[in-house]
C-alpha cells in the first residue's frame, strides 16, 4: 500500500512542476468565486512552492490585476502609488497608481481554502517546524486536494516528528472518505488518537456512532483516551494556575501571620499596608519614568525596599500611636485598626485620586512559556518564586537571629521576656513592623496583576484572615499550606462552578471547617492553650 | 433577687422609651400631613423618610447591642440579616409591581424578563402575600442566624474568630447576591416599587405610615431587649460575656444561651432591614457589604455597648453626623468615620451612655456601701 | 496497683486515665477513687497533671484511654461541661472566676441549683429562694457586701465567693483547686475551717501546694508525679515516703 503511494507521489509531483504557473495564477483574476476555487485547487495541484507568496498576497488582500493587460501582480501600498512584484518570481514591476490595479477579493469560503493550500505547499519547507505547523493546518482542513502532497511530503521527510504530524494529518484526511476500508479506518484511528487534543476529539466523536462496529468500538475508546488525557491536562494547568493565586494570597496573608499569629494582634487595616506597598511602586515607576526611564526594568527591585520601610514604617507608628493601648482587647484592636483602613484609604483617595493608577511590568516580567499544555506567564513564575523568597526568608529571621528569638519570647512569655531585659515594647513595634513591611513587599507583587487602587488592600484582608485562620494561628507552616491549598481548590473549583460561586464555596468551606477545627490545620492543643 | 426596689425603676426606663417612641410615631406623621407646608413645624416628606431610616438603623444597632453588649458576641455580619430582610420585604414589593414594570409581564419582575426567564423561580413564590413575606422577614434571618450559631458556638469559636466568621458569611452573600443567576436582580438589587399593602409607596401618608411602623417596631425591639436582658437569662447571658467557662461550669449550656439570644438578634436586625427597604426605595447587594456590617458595631460602641439605649443614641447620632458631614464635605466623611472608631476604642470604651451612667454608678455605690452597713431586711 | 475495687460504691472513679498533648503525657495511666463524703488533698510538683486531672472530670478535656466514673456508674467521658456540673460536681478554678458585673447575690443567684435552660431562665421569677442566698452569703462571710459587685471585692473575697457559688450548685462532688493561693495566714486558717464544713455533707478533692494548708485539712493525700499516683495515706506518711522525697527535692 504505502509503496503504491510512493510511486504515485513520485510520479505526481514532477508531472505538476514541470508545467508552468503563471497562467494557472493569472486565472485567479476573475470575478466568479467557483473559478476561483477551480484555479486556487489547480494552482495547490501544481505542488509548486513558488506560488506561495502569491496565496499569501492573496489571503491578505494584496493581490491585483493590473488592468492593463490583465497580468496577476502582487501590490504594496507605497504613498499614493502601489509598487508591484511578480508574484513568481519576485521581480519589482514598478509602481502604478491605484487606479490601474483591481483588487482580487476572497470570501470566506476562498480564505479557508487558500489556507489549506498554503498548509498543503509549505509541507516541503526546508524549516523543520514550517513543515510541521503546515502538517498540522492540513489536519485541521482535512483538505483532500492536500493528500498527493501531503504524501510525497511523507515519503521525503526524515524528522520524525514531523513525520509523526504527517501521519496524523493523512489519517485525517482519510477519516473524511467515507468509502474507507476498515482496516484503514482502524489504523488511521490509532494515529490520530496517538495525537490527541480537542482536534482529534473533534475528529473521532462522530466516529462512535459508525455502522462498522470494530470502528464504532476503536473510536469510542480513543475517545475515552483523549478525553483522560485532556482531563489530566487540564487538571494540570488548574493546579498550577491555583498555585498561583496561591502564591498571591501566600504574599498577602504572610504578613498577617506575624501580626495575627504571631503577635495576636487583628490589624483590620493590613490590606492597607498592602496598598501602600502597591502606591511606593506607583510612585517609585512615575519618578524613574520622569527621571531615568533606563531604570524601568529595575524599578521593582528598586520598589521593594521602599515599599518595605513605608508599610513597615507605617505600621510601627500605629503600633506605638493606637495598638499598644489595646493590647488584650482584641475586638476593640479590630474596630481601632478598621477606623484605621477607612482613614488610610481615604488619604490615599485625597492624594492619588479615586482611579486605578497605571503600573507598568518591567521586561522581564512580560511574556509566557509553555510547560506541556500549560501557558505560564512569567508574571506569575516571578510573584510565586517571590512569596517563597520571602516565606523563607521570615522563617530564618524568626528561627535564626537574636531578634526572631526575641518576638518568639515576648509572644510565648511577656513578664518573663521582660524581666530578662528584653525591651518588649521595642520588640512589639518591629514586630508589627515587620508584618506590615512584608505586606509592603506583597503589595509591590500585587501591583503588577491587581489595579492599583485605594480599594486594593480590602479585596484580600478577609482572605488573609482566612488562610491564617485555617492553617492555624501562629503556625507559619499553616499559613504556607493553606495559602497553596485554598488558591488550588478555588482553582480547581471554578471550571465547576465558575469563579464567584467558587469563591462563596470556597468562603463556606473554611467557615464549617473552622466549626470542625476551631484552631485550623495546625493546631497545637493543650490546656495552656485557653488563655 | 433584689428586685423589689430595682423592678418598677427598670419598667420606667423600658416603658419611658416606648412611649418617647410611640409619641414620636404620632408627632411626627402630623407635623408632615397635618400642619401646612408654610408653617415652620411642618416637616417634609424626605425628613420623614430621613428619620424613618435613622429609627431602622437604631434597630439594627439595637439587635447589635443583644448580642455583643450582654453576651460578648462581636458579629460583623448583622448587615447580612439586615440585608436579608431588606431582601424578603423588597421581594414582596416587587410582586407587587404586577404588570406594571417597563416589560409588562403579569408577574415577572423586570430583571426577569430582561434576562429571559421563563417563569418564577420557586423561591419567589408566596412573596406576592404580606403575611408571607412578613413571615420571612424573620424566618430566613433567624435560620442563617441559627445554622451559624449553631455551627459555631457548638464548635466553642469565639473573640474575633467569631467576628471573622461572621464577616466571611456577610462577604459570601455578598458575592453571591451579586450572580445575576441568583435570581434577586444581581448588582442592581430590586427597586422600582410601587405599592406596600395597596398604598402607594411614594404617597405622604404611606411614609409617615412607614415612619410610625418603623417608631413601633423600634419601640417594641427595645422592650423585648430590656425583658431579656432584665431576666435571669440576661445575667447569664452578661455571666458568659465575662466568664465564659465558669457559667458552663456552673451547669449553663453556653452554646444554647448564644444560640437563642444571637437568632433573636438577627431576626430583629430582619425586621429593622424590611422597614427599611420601602423608605430608601431599593435593595441591592452593597447592603452586605462588610463595611456596613462593621459601621454598625461602631454606632453602639458610640453609644456605649451594653446599654441598650446606647445603641439607639448612637445609631441616629452618627447617622445624623453622616448625613450632614456626607452633603457638606463628602470627602471628609471617611475620615471621620474612621477616626471615630479609632476615638471611641481608645477614648470612650464606654460610649457616650457609658460616660453618663458611670457617674451615677459612682455616686451609688458610695451610697450602697453605706446602706449594706445596716442590718438586712428580708424579702426585698 | 493493688486491685481495683468495685466502683459501685465510689462518688468518683478514675481508672487507667491517659492524655497527651502533642506527644506530651499529661496524665499517665493514673487510677483514683474518692469515696462518698471523702476529702482528699492532691499534691505534686508543677507539671504533675493535677489541674489537667480537674479538665478530665470535669469535661474540658477527653482522656485518651480509662475510665472515669461518677457514683459508680456514670460515665464522665461522654458529657460536656455543663452536663456533668448538673450531675453535682462543682469546680473551684486556680485564679478566682467570678462575674465581676455581677453583684455578689447575683453570683449566687446564678450558682444557684435549678433549671438551666435559656427559657427556664427567661420565665424565672425572682425571689423564690432569697433565704438560701442569705444563708450562704452567711456562711462565706460576705452578707455585708452583697450588693456589691463582685468585681471590686478583695481576692481573699473573690476565693470566698467562688467557693460560696459551689455550695448554692449543691454539687455531690466539689473540686478545688489551690483555694488558698494568694490568702494571709488568718484567711488560709479561716478556708480551712470553711472546706471542712463543707465536707461533711459531700465529697471534696483539694489541690494544693501550701503544706501547711493541707496538713490544716488533716485528710488522706494522693501525690502526683508525671501523671499518676506516686504515693497516698496520711501527710505524714507520704512526707516519709523516699519517692516523694526525691520528687519534691531532687529537682
Amino acid at each position: 500500500m504505502r509503496m503504491l503511494l510512493l510511486l504515485l507521489s513520485l510520479l505526481v509531483t514532477p508531472l505538476a512542476w514541470g508545467q508552468a504557473t503563471g497562467p494557472l495564477i493569472d486565472a485567479l483574476a476573475t470575478d466568479d468565486y467557483a473559478a476561483k476555487e477551480q484555479a486556487l485547487t489547480a494552482l495547490t495541484e501544481t505542488g509548486d512552492p513558488a506560488i506561495v507568496p502569491a496565496l499569501k498576497a492573496l489571503e491578505g488582500g494584496q493581490l491585483y490585476r493590473r488592468l492593463t493587460d490583465d497580468k496577476v501582480v502582487i501590490g504594496r501600498e507605497n504613498g499614493d502609488n502601489i509598487s508591484l512584484t511578480d508574484p513568481l518570481s519576485g521581480d519589482t514591476l514598478g509602481s502604478v497608481p491605484a487606479g490601474d490595479l483591481e483588487l482580487i477579493r476572497v470570501n470566506n469560503r476562498l480564505r479557508r481554502a487558500i489556507g489549506a493550500s498554503l498548509g498543503a505547499l509549505t509541507l516541503r519547507s526546508p524549516d523543520a517546524a514550517v513543515r510541521r505547523t503546515a502538517a498540522e493546518a492540513v489536519f485541521v482542513n482535512r483538505d483532500a486536494a492536500a493528500l498527493p502532497l501531503l504524501e510525497a511530503a511523507l515519503a521525503e521527510e526524515q524528522d520524525a516528528k514531523v513525520k509523526r504530524s504527517l501521519q496524523q494529518a493523512r489519517a485525517a484526511i482519510l477519516l473524511a472518505d467515507a468509502n474507507l476500508g476498515t482496516e484503514e479506518k482502524l489504523s488511521s484511528i490509532a494515529t490520530i488518537a496517538d495525537k490527541g487534543g480537542q482536534a482529534a476529539l473533534a475528529l473521532l466523536n462522530p466516529l462512535t456512532g459508525s455502522t462498522e462496529p470494530a470502528v464504532a468500538k476503536a473510536a469510542t475508546e480513543a475517545v475515552r483516551l483523549i478525553d483522560n488525557k485532556l482531563a489530566w491536562a487540564a487538571a494540570a494547568q488548574n493546579i498550577i494556575y491555583g498555585m498561583s493565586l496561591g502564591s498571591v494570597l501566600l504574599l498577602a496573608a504572610i504578613g498577617l501571620a506575624v501580626t495575627f499569629g504571631v503577635m495576636g494582634v487583628i490589624n483590620m487595616a493590613h490590606g492597607e499596608m498592602v496598598m501602600l506597598g502597591a502606591y511606593t511602586t506607583y510612585v517609585v515607576q512615575d519618578l524613574i519614568r520622569a527621571h531615568a526611564p533606563g531604570l524601568f526594568d529595575w524599578s521593582l527591585l528598586i520598589a521593594l525596599p521602599l515599599a518595605f520601610i513605608v508599610a513597615g514604617g507605617v505600621g510601627i507608628l500605629i503600633e506605638r500611636g493606637i495598638i499598644r493601648f489595646l493590647y488584650g482587647r482584641p475586638l476593640e484592636t479590630l474596630l481601632a485598626t478598621w477606623g484605621l483602613s477607612l482613614v488610610l484609604q481615604q488619604a490615599v483617595r485625597s492624594l492619588f485620586g479615586p482611579t486605578n493608577m497605571e503600573v507598568g511590568n518591567p521586561d522581564w516580567m512580560a511574556g509566557a512559556f509553555q510547560v506541556g499544555e500549560v501557558t505560564i506567564t512569567y508574571g506569575r513564575m516571578w510573584i510565586f518564586l517571590f512569596g517563597l523568597i520571602v516565606f523563607a526568608a521570615l522563617m530564618l529571621l524568626l528561627r535564626r537571629t537574636p531578634l526572631g528569638l526575641q518576638m518568639r519570647a515576648v509572644t510565648q512569655n511577656r513578664s518573663m521576656a521582660r524581666a530578662m531585659g528584653i525591651r518588649t515594647a521595642r520588640v512589639d513595634a518591629l514586630t508589627f513592623g515587620l508584618g506590615s513591611g512584608i505586606a509592603g513587599l506583597a503589595g509591590v507583587a500585587l501591583s503588577q496583576i491587581d489595579n492599583v487602587s485605594p480599594n486594593l488592600g480590602q479585596g484580600y484582608i478577609i482572605d488573609s484572615f482566612m488562610i491564617v485562620i485555617f492553617g492555624g494561628v501562629g503556625n507559619l507552616w499553616g499559613t504556607l499550606v493553606g495559602a497553596l491549598s485554598l488558591g488550588i481548590v478555588n482553582k480547581l473549583l471554578e471550571p465547576l462552578a465558575g469563579a464567584v460561586l467558587g469563591k462563596i464555596l470556597v468562603l463556606v468551606g473554611i467557615i464549617l471547617f473552622i466549626q470542625a477545627r476551631p484552631r485550623g490545620l495546625f493546631a497545637l492543643k493543650g490546656r495552656a492553650i485557653e488563655h | 433577687m433584689q428586685g423589689g426596689i430595682l423592678l418598677p425603676r427598670l419598667d420606667r426606663a423600658g416603658l419611658a422609651f416606648g412611649a418617647v417612641a410611640l409619641g414620636l410615631a404620632i408627632l411626627i406623621p402630623v407635623l408632615n400631613l397635618l400642619v401646612s407646608t408654610d408653617s415652620p413645624f411642618h416637616v417634609p416628606p424626605h425628613v420623614v423618610a430621613l428619620m424613618g431610616k435613622y429609627l431602622c438603623y437604631a434597630l439594627l444597632a439595637l439587635s447589635v447591642d443583644l448580642v455583643w453588649g450582654y453576651c460578648g458576641i462581636l458579629s460583623l455580619g448583622h448587615g447580612a440579616f439586615f440585608a436579608l430582610g431588606g431582601y424578603a420585604m423588597g421581594m414582596y414589593l416587587m410582586r407587587q409591581i404586577g404588570p406594571r414594570g417597563m416589560y409588562g409581564h403579569p408577574t415577572l419582575p423586570d430583571f426577569m424578563v430582561f434576562l429571559n426567564w421563563p417563569e418564577l423561580p420557586w423561591y419567589w413564590l408566596g412573596f406576592d402575600q404580606f403575611w408571607f413575606a412578613a413571615l420571612m422577614v424573620l424566618l430566613v434571618p433567624g435560620l442563617l442566624a441559627g445554622l451559624l450559631g449553631w455551627l459555631a458556638f457548638r464548635s466553642r469559636v469565639t473573640g474575633v474568630y467569631l467576628s471573622i466568621i461572621t464577616q466571611a458569611m456577610t462577604f459570601a452573600l455578598l458575592l453571591a447576591f451579586f450572580r445575576n443567576d441568583m435570581g434577586f436582580g444581581g448588582n442592581n438589587g430590586l427597586t422600582d416599587f410601587k405599592d406596600i399593602l395597596g398604598a402607594s409607596i411614594q404617597a405622604d401618608g404611606t411614609r409617615s405610615a412607614l415612619f410610625a411602623a418603623s417608631a413601633i417596631a423600634l419601640a417594641l425591639g427595645f422592650i423585648l431587649c430590656r425583658w431579656i436582658v432584665r431576666s435571669k437569662l440576661g445575667r447569664v447571658l452578661i455571666a458568659i460575656r465575662d466568664a465564659e467557662s465558669r457559667t458552663r461550669f456552673l451547669g449553663y449550656r453556653v452554646e444554647q444561651y448564644k444560640l437563642l439570644v444571637f437568632v433573636t438578634s438577627a431576626c430583629m436586625a430582619g425586621v429593622a432591614g424590611a422597614l427599611y427597604v420601602p423608605q430608601v426605595g431599593i435593595i441591592n447587594p452593597g447592603e452586605f457589604s462588610p463595611a456596613n456590617s462593621i459601621e454598625a458595631v461602631i454606632w453602639v460602641a458610640v453609644g456605649g455597648r451594653g446599654t441598650l439605649i446606647g445603641s439607639v443614641i448612637g445609631a441616629v447620632l452618627v447617622n445624623f453626623g453622616k448625613t450632614l458631614l456626607t452633603n457638606a464635605l463628602p470627602e471628609v466623611w471617611l475620615f471621620a468615620l474612621g477616626g471615630l472608631f479609632i476615638a471611641v476604642t481608645l477614648f470612650l470604651p464606654r460610649g457616650i451612655v457609658g460616660l453618663w451612667t458611670g457617674y451615677w454608678t459612682r455616686r451609688r455605690e458610695k451610697q450602697a456601701a453605706s446602706i449594706t452597713t445596716q442590718p438586712v431586711t428580708e424579702g426585698q | 496497683m493493688s486491685t481495683r475495687p468495685d466502683p459501685q460504691h465510689t462518688q468518683l472513679y478514675l481508672d487507667g486515665v491517659s492524655v497527651s498533648f502533642d506527644g506530651f503525657r499529661a496524665l499517665n495511666n493514673l487510677s483514683l477513687i474518692i469515696m462518698p463524703g471523702e476529702m482528699r488533698a492532691i499534691i505534686g510538683p508543677n507539671g504533675a497533671g493535677k489541674t489537667t486531672m480537674m479538665d478530665l472530670i470535669t469535661g474540658k478535656t477527653r482522656p485518651d484511654k480509662g475510665t472515669i466514673l461518677f457514683d459508680g456508674d456514670t460515665d464522665l467521658t461522654q458529657m460536656d461541661e455543663a452536663g456533668i456540673a448538673t450531675l453535682g460536681i462543682g469546680r473551684k478554678f486556680q485564679k478566682p472566676t467570678v462575674f465581676e458585673s455581677h453583684t455578689v447575690w447575683d453570683n449566687l443567684d446564678l450558682a444557684l441549683a435549678g433549671k438551666r435552660g435559656p427559657f427556664a431562665s427567661l420565665f424565672h421569677r425572682d425571689g423564690a429562694d432569697d433565704d438560701r442566698i442569705l444563708s450562704i452569703l452567711d456562711t462565706i462571710r460576705l452578707s455585708a457586701r452583697r450588693h456589691v459587685l463582685a468585681g471590686s471585692l478583695s481576692h481573699g473575697q473573690k476565693q470566698w465567693l467562688e467557693i460560696g457559688m459551689l455550695l448554692a450548685q449543691e454539687p455531690k462532688l466539689l473540686l478545688v483547686d489551690e483555694p488558698v493561693a494568694g490568702m494571709t495566714d488568718a484567711e488560709t486558717a479561716e478556708t480551712a475551717r470553711l472546706l471542712r464544713e463543707i465536707a461533711q455533707t459531700r465529697s471534696v478533692v483539694v489541690v494544693e501546694h501550701d503544706m501547711t494548708f493541707v496538713r490544716d485539712l488533716d485528710v488522706k493525700v494522693t501525690v502526683l508525679h508525671e501523671g499518676s499516683v506516686l504515693s497516698d495515706g496520711s501527710l505524714d506518711h507520704v512526707s516519709a515516703d523516699p519517692r516523694v522525697i526525691e520528687v519534691y527535692l531532687g529537682r
